[in-house]
């Protein structure tokens, strides 16, 4: 830099980053576009769910909201007529998405703080063996974990979903990352000269020190667990199902109902949807800051 | 709670028995172990143990219906060899990845490249990219496939107003693929664009300013500067990438109009291998256990191959730069 | 249709909720609330899915145990599955039911029997075949309108298929005649016995000319045009019936109820006429108690109501769905019915005279997975992926596949 002998200032103002320029009006328009296209699909299916059955296969397409939506969501929660109970659908969702978040937060927490913070011998090995769990796919253990059910059973039945799920291997590793920068070794080493054993420096010191990660971890976890489709299907029948095994068996109904189809796909949203909107800060920050982490 | 201050607190420990001593001791030895094992306990359980009796029971011929089952030994991944339906799956799977995921992480970068900037409404262009990811799969691959209707989709309707003929989506191989791919797309696009997006924002200003004293325009300093340091980044979404887009299961199970037994349109021309994994031991009254267990394991197979094979093409291509 | 299956009035001590899993509407609603007016401590609740998924699930849970209704329905492509099976279910016989053999057909009553002997289901209703047709399509294209002079049309195969092309020659542009080539198929295969399978219950898809020759039929109506290339039961199918996008389609007595369910503003606009070839049958099922419901004595009383002559006189009458026993076929209120949608058409003789010519075709564990590997090999052929020969090369190695 030193070489530099011409101090040129009105391109010095050329040099600042990227991202310290104001958008121009192209890149307003390209991502107003964009923005359309995200949001589009979710405006869509509500427009069908605000029609009767006959918007579906209207020509041209319809494509402004009807005034149906309450009726079919009277229709949709009426399980004389629809083949699916949908209220024992998203209470089933809640409960296991629900448990299964405290879960994972909590045994994350637990073993991330094991990993960053405390030395053992072979906690090496361990944490390359959950970072390599990862790269397994969900459909390998599934038959056998469908005969595991079988044996415990609990096939057709809420512990099938929940117990497998009780931990991840991203949770582990998230908490692991983040406690390492967020929680001081001195403050533990303070409090474990002061007499803490172990469980209260995790209790006292860890946990509230992993609040935001904690926050974000249980987003994600509650998101992915609700939104979980493969295995519900597979242990699970549409007499005791989640809420997306519900909505596929709303679709493949005797007589298909498309408007009753996309109500209950935008019920199924909705909660995540409001979720979102309460809390989309946060989610986009954790998604950003776990990506510069990682 | 005791803080850091109480330091001075120190001299009352020393005098603790020997007892306390061999509890404390037992205490800070212990517990990593402790902790980590609620973990494996429930991984061992629910997440190992499936995956070694998978190997067993790919060794047989076990069927659900059936309580009689055989050792077969490599039986079934001989047959899976000769299984054109098999190979068939395995074409739709990665063609269907690689449409996916290419133009989906340039998309991705360009897009946080446009997002690299001082946006008014920043969270909120930010958080509506972000939105197709609380949507569950289930009401992807609904929404898309009315989207994608011959018929009266919508699509279709634009299609044909721009003078091009009626595309019949589900039934062609080649449209099939395509229309799943925009679903993973518009699905994961913008997640990817946030993750490179927080890349880009940790990269140093000087690199730009040495690159534009250098007197290389925008362009070159996109590809000269910004593209080598996401590097990391980009072979993360990659992996990532490459290991969700090989289990693709859910949208096209949904895109079939009927859902006959998993087996992806008239001609199988968008079966994935999780697909007829599904078909083979869940959906026709065929329940061949042992078959479907070898057919997983060769899809990790493939998912590991792949990934590593990736992992390498990234690293290499960037470091050129 | 905002009809709710349970009574909350029937609250007395044991109340014991049976369930009952079907793939479609079979029109029992209204005797729900009958037999729970009868039973007060029974509260009845319906599970309908799809119908590969009702099957498909039904074998899972029976294997696993868990997950099966108080009464599973099985619709006759899938009877020679369960029979096979039958220590999964309740023997009826032990019932009562042997008393009542004599009401039904006696190859209905045949088809439910297990290899040892034991009843696992009571037949609900055959369907016996017809054609129905739009009366208004095929005045638009030349040909006659009456019931009487359209069945003369095509007392064979051969020539409905010729009907079809004088019919696609005068017809508008985008109807076509028939709605879909694997529907025409089922038909003339279900005329031929046997068709898949010998009375031994070896497989003889390859070797029986009888096939062949369905599909060979099948196949040169597509390639003449007349088909619409739909997917039975799929939405475009549904929205088919709707706007009017097909001519003919062969019907059972179930699809009246169905496409009444469909397509309502069509009503008056078809007619039904005899199907080429004289008898025939698609669908019929039977009401069968898994041994995990708890309750079977209820079950039992609850299907032998179901299945009662005046519970299937009432079914018919609403649905369609026609009685699988002859007393009732034969009954004046069975042959005299008439059907105010299909241009007052007297529905009741039709069906049930073909019902009662009927002779059963022989059935094996396998029949709906190879039902189901013939619609999407003439799906291949409708939507031009695959000539025919090549289609059927790969039907035949489908079935290996499923049945070998």
């Amino acid at each position: 830099m030193a070489a530099v002998a011409v101090p040129r200032p009105s391109s010095r103002r050329k040099h600042l980053s990227r991202r310290f320029h104001r958008a121009g009006p192209l890149t307003y328009l390209f991502l107003i576009l964009i923005a359309v296209g995200s949001l589009f699909p979710l405006y869509w299916s509500l427009v069908v769910a605000s029609h009767d059955n006959s918007a579906v296969s209207a020509y041209p397409p319809v494509l402004t909201p009807g005034h149906e939506l309450w009726h079919n969501i009277h229709r949709l929660f009426n399980s004389g007529e629809v083949n699916v109970s949908f209220w024992t659908a998203l209470i089933n969702s809640t409960i296991v998405a629900a448990s299964v978040t405290a879960a994972v937060v909590f045994f994350s927490a637990l073993a991330g703080f094991a990993f960053a913070k405390l030395r053992f011998r072979g906690s090496k090995a361990l944490m390359l063996t959950i970072v390599a769990t990862m790269l397994v796919p969900v459909q390998l253990g599934v038959i056998p974990l469908y005969i595991e059910m079988i044996h415990l059973g609990w096939v057709n039945r809420l512990p099938a979903v929940i117990a497998p799920n009780l931990v991840t291997a991203f949770g582990v590793f998230l908490m692991r990352q983040y406690i390492v920068g967020a929680v001081p070794n001195d403050l533990i080493d303070a409090s474990r000269v002061d007499g803490c054993h172990t469980a209260r420096v995790f209790w006292h010191v860890v946990l509230p020190a992993v609040r935001p990660a904690a926050a974000v971890l249980g987003l994600l976890t509650f998101m992915n667990t609700w939104n979980d489709f493969f295995w519900p299907l597979i242990v699970l029948s549409p007499r005791n199902p989640t809420v997306q095994v519900g909505v596929s068996t709303l679709a493949s109904g005797y007589v298909e109902d498309y408007a009753l189809v996309l109500t209950g796909t935008f019920i199924s949203i909705l909660p995540l949807l409001a979720v979102f909107i309460v809390l989309g800060k946060q989610i986009i920050g954790g998604i950003m800051q776990g990506a510069v982490k990682g | 709670m005791r803080n850091g201050t109480a330091i001075a607190r120190v001299p009352a420990v020393r005098k603790t028995g020997r007892v306390r001593q061999r509890l404390r001791r037992l205490d800070v030895k212990a517990s990593p172990y402790v902790y980590v094992a609620p973990f494996f306990l429930i991984f061992l359980a629910f997440g190992l143990f499936p995956l070694l009796y998978t190997a067993w029971v790919s060794l047989t011929d076990r069927n659900l219906l059936d309580p009689a089952t055989q050792f077969v030994g490599l039986q079934n991944y001989t047959d899976l060899l000769h299984d054109s339906y098999f190979w068939n799956a395995v074409r739709n799977t990665l063609a269907i990845w690689v449409i996916s995921t290419v133009p989906q992480l340039a998309l991705a970068l360009g897009l946080a490249h446009l997002l690299n900037t001082k946006l008014r409404a920043r969270t909120l262009f930010r958080m509506s990219v972000v939105l197709p990811q609380v949507t569950s799969l289930v009401a992807v691959a609904l929404i898309f496939s009315q989207l994608f209707g011959r018929d009266y989709g919508l699509i279709n309707y634009v299609l044909g107003h721009l003078g091009f003929h009626h595309v019949y989506w589900e039934a062609g191989r080649f449209s099939s693929w395509i229309a799943l791919s925009v679903m993973v797309m518009w699905r994961w696009t913008g997640y990817n664009a946030l993750i490179y997006l927080a890349a880009m924002q940790a990269i140093p200003d000087d690199l730009y300013e040495a690159a534009s004293i250098d007197g290389a325009r925008p362009m070159r300093q996109f590809l000269h500067v910004t593209v080598p340091m996401l590097r990391p980044t980009i072979i993360f979404t990659v992996v990532i990438s490459t290991i969700g887009g090989l289990q693709l299961f859910t949208e096209p199970y949904l895109f079939e109009p009927l859902h006959y037994g998993a087996t992806g349109g008239s001609d199988r021309q968008y079966q994935t291998v999780a697909m007829y994994i599904y078909e083979k031991a869940f959906a026709s009254s065929q329940f061949k256990f042992g078959y479907a267990s070898a057919i997983a394991w060769c899809l990790f197979l493939l998912i590991a191959v792949i990934s590593a094979v990736n992992f390498f093409i990234v690293r290499r291509i960037r470091s050129a730069e | 249709m905002g009809y709710v299956a349970s009574t909350a009035s029937a609250k007395s001590h044991a109340t014991i909720t049976l369930r009952v899993s079907l793939f479609g509407d079979f029109g029992y609603h209204d005797l729900y609330k009958q037999f729970e007016a009868s039973h007060p401590n029974v509260d009845i609740k319906e599970d309908i899915q799809s119908y590969p998924d009702h099957h498909s699930n039904l074998a899972k849970h029976l294997a696993t145990g868990a997950g099966a209704d108080d009464v599973e329905a099985i619709e006759v492509g899938f009877i020679a599955q369960f029979t096979a099976q039958p220590q999964y279910f309740y023997n009826l016989n032990s019932y009562g039911a042997k008393s009542l053999s004599k009401r039904w057909l006696a190859w209905k009553w045949a088809q439910s029997l297990a290899r040892n002997g034991a009843q696992i289901g009571l037949g609900t209703d055959v369907g016996s075949l017809a054609i129905c047709y739009r009366t208004d399509l095929f005045k638009r294209a030349g040909l006659p309108t009456t019931p009487a002079k359209v069945s003369k049309l095509w007392p064979t195969w051969q020539k409905y298929i010729a009907t079809g092309v004088r019919y696609q020659k005068k017809s508008p542009q985008g109807v076509h005649f028939f709605d879909s080539g694997s529907n025409v198929y089922n038909a003339i295969v279900a005329q031929a016995n046997p068709a898949y399978y010998t009375a031994g219950g070896k497989l003889i898809v390859n070797s029986n000319p009888k096939v062949r020759q369905a599909w060979n039929l099948t196949v040169d109506g597509i390639k003449k045009g007349e088909s619409a290339g739909y997917a039975a039961f799929s939405t475009d199918w549904n929205t088919g019936f709707k706007n009017g996008k097909f001519a003919t389609v062969t019907c059972p007595a179930w699809m009246m109820g169905y496409i009444q369910g469909q397509a309502p503003d069509t009503s008056g606009k078809w007619n039904i006429a005899a199907v080429p070839g004289g008898g025939g049958s698609w669908g019929g099922s039977f009401l069968a108690i898994p041994k995990q419901s708890e309750h079977p004595q209820e079950a039992y009383e609850l299907i032998k109501f179901l299945t009662s002559p005046a519970a299937e006189l009432a079914v018919f009458k609403q649905t369609g769905n026609l009685p699988s026993q002859p007393a009732l076929l034969k009954s004046k209120e069975v042959q005299g019915f008439r059907n105010t949608f299909f241009s007052n058409a007297a529905v009741g003789k039709i069906f049930a005279t073909s019902a009662l010519k009927l002779k059963p075709q022989i059935l094996g564990p396998h029949q709906g997975d190879i039902q189901t590997a013939v619609s999407s090999a003439l799906q291949r052929i409708e939507q031009k992926k695959q000539s025919a020969g090549s289609s059927w090369k790969q039907f035949l190695k489908d079935v290996a596949n499923v049945a070998g």
